[in-house]
């Protein structure tokens, strides 16, 4: 037979496919796995001893979170501080933290907040992005929401803001009314506090530049 | 050149993605590689045969 190239060859094509199909499918079982290792949630002994996790435990938020900018990174981090008191305590236990979780993802699934809203990443963008909602400077005591509700505290303002948002229109699209009761707000609330704690990457990317945000220009 | 490892969690894959592009890099080196390695064998399986 004359001379037959390699690239006309079944057998190399073969065997590269074999092998790209082989390696992308180990590479693949070992990602999952890796990936299941970060986003494993912390406990409260890791908040205490302040082993930082990505997702840390529910009890964060006992704690007040900053926003701060890792210039080593190249974007804001959430940085875990002191004890901060949420809904007037600071001491709740794993348990009563993560009850209170449960009750603001459960909340949040069944408002369905991803039709307008996006948190981590999955939902729409025809609403705020809360993936770091709770860091948003507009619910801080010289923030024009928290004024708005006449209430004292971040968290308080947010869970009227959520029982009664057509009460409260911006100049943003207004959100309709769900009808979520005072215990699922506070849920809520939590949810999101605890959320904003998670070390995204610095996701949603533009958060801190927009005008008027932390560190905005 | 070497800086140091800034991943909140540990990883090997993080440990990669210090960079841009390295870990893309390490990771299409690695399925390129044997490649040739697949191409020498099978040009010395079709030499052997004439």
């Amino acid at each position: 037979m004359a001379n037959k190239s390699v690239w006309s060859d079944n057998r190399f094509w073969q065997r590269s496919a074999a092998w790209v199909t082989g390696f992308a499918a180990i590479l693949l079982i070992w990602l999952t796995f890796d990936t299941s290792g970060q986003i494993s949630m912390g406990s409260d002994a890791d908040l205490k001893n302040g082993v930082t996790k990505r997702v840390p435990g529910p009890t964060v938020i006992n704690y007040k979170i900053t926003y701060e900018m890792d210039t080593k990174r190249g974007h804001e981090v959430p940085v875990i501080g002191a004890k901060e008191k949420f809904f007037g305590r600071d001491d709740y236990s794993e348990k009563e933290a993560g009850d209170l979780l449960h009750l603001g993802k459960l909340g949040s699934q069944a408002k369905n907040c991803m039709d307008c809203h996006t948190l981590l990443g999955n939902g729409a963008y025809y609403a705020p992005d809360l993936t770091k909602a709770w860091l948003d400077p507009a619910w801080e005591s010289t923030g024009s929401m928290q004024a708005m509700t006449g209430k004292n505290t971040k968290e308080e303002a947010m869970a009227e803001f959520l029982q009664f948002p057509s009460k409260y229109p911006t100049h943003a699209r207004m959100m309709p009314n769900l009808g979520i009761t005072a215990a699922e707000a506070k849920g809520l609330v939590a949810f999101l506090k605890h959320m904003s704690s998670i070390d995204t990457n610095g996701f949603p990317r533009n958060f801190g530049k927009i005008q008027g945000a932390l560190n905005g220009k | 050149m070497f800086e140091p490892f800034t991943d909140i969690v540990p990883s090997f894959f993080g440990w990669l993605n210090q960079g841009p592009l390295t870990l893309t890099i390490f990771l299409h080196s690695f399925i390129v590689l044997p490649m040739f390695w697949i191409y020498k064998q099978e040009k010395a399986r079709l030499e052997n045969e004439k």
